[in-house]
């Protein structure tokens, strides 16, 4: 699909801009711009997609090989 | 059906006066972070209490993270000693505020509310601004790492309409 002016502005937004903000803080404004694309129903759909397929995988996960949480791998400071 | 659906559609179908606000809210203006919760702001006048109650019942809604066999009774009276509840129920995660800080309570959340039509019903659905003030105000990290992409759509979305 092609991008309009206005989701250039995300993509690539001007400095000092709330979407340089945002981008520097690490957003993904691609998935934002798929978002705003939809109806507010059709985010609502997504959503509960989303949430619907973590539940499963959570129920459907068996763990093969798990670390024991006193494991000597530190954490970088 | 899947669970926010169900949720909303519920508040729909019992006519429960509330504004939509906290995830699902920014999920509606447009965020692509997730939630797993419904949180509304509701009126507490009584007609609504009892159409809440009403509504929670008719899902078996619980208090979230209390004891197994606390007595509990779900009427209005209980929901108007109270302010704000977060419930499970059959169909999800429902939490209900009386108050949010940053915005108020339902007078104030509904004041400038877009109304969005979905599965068929009318809400109210927090202001962007609001939803933004709401969330700088909890000023928890979970809320504060929402902020920078809440104030990206609301720029914008006041481009569209200088456009």
């Amino acid at each position: 699909m092609e991008r309009d002016a206005r989701e250039e502005l995300l993509l690539n937004p001007k400095p000092g801009t709330a979407a340089a903000a945002a981008r520097d803080f690490g957003i993904d404004l691609t998935l934002t711009i798929q978002n705003l694309r939809l109806t507010p129903e059709e985010r609502i759909r997504r959503l509960d997609d989303f949430v619907d397929g973590l539940k499963q995988i959570q129920s459907n996960l068996r763990w093969v090989k798990k670390f024991p949480a006193n494991t000597r791998d530190t954490i970088p400071s | 059906m899947k669970d926010a659906e169900k949720q909303l559609v519920l508040l729909g179908q019992c006519e429960v006066e509330c504004v939509i606000v906290g995830g699902v809210a920014a999920t509606l203006h447009g965020s692509s972070l997730t939630t797993r919760d419904l949180d509304v702001c509701y009126n507490r006048v009584s007609e609504n209490l009892a159409r809440l109650t009403q509504a929670l019942r008719s899902v078996n809604a619980r208090l979230r993270g209390a004891p197994e066999g606390l007595p509990y009774i779900l009427d209005e009276e209980t929901l108007r000693r109270g302010l704000n509840f977060t419930f499970q129920t059959d169909i999800g995660e429902l939490d209900l505020l009386g108050e949010m800080a940053g915005v108020g309570g339902y007078t104030e959340a509904s004041e400038n509310a877009d109304v969005m039509e979905l599965f068929g019903y009318r809400y109210q659905v927090l202001s962007l601004p609001k939803l933004i003030a709401a969330k700088r105000a909890a000023g928890r990290t979970k809320d504060l790492l929402v902020l920078p992409e809440l104030e990206a759509i609301l720029e914008f979305q006041k481009r569209e309409e200088t456009d």
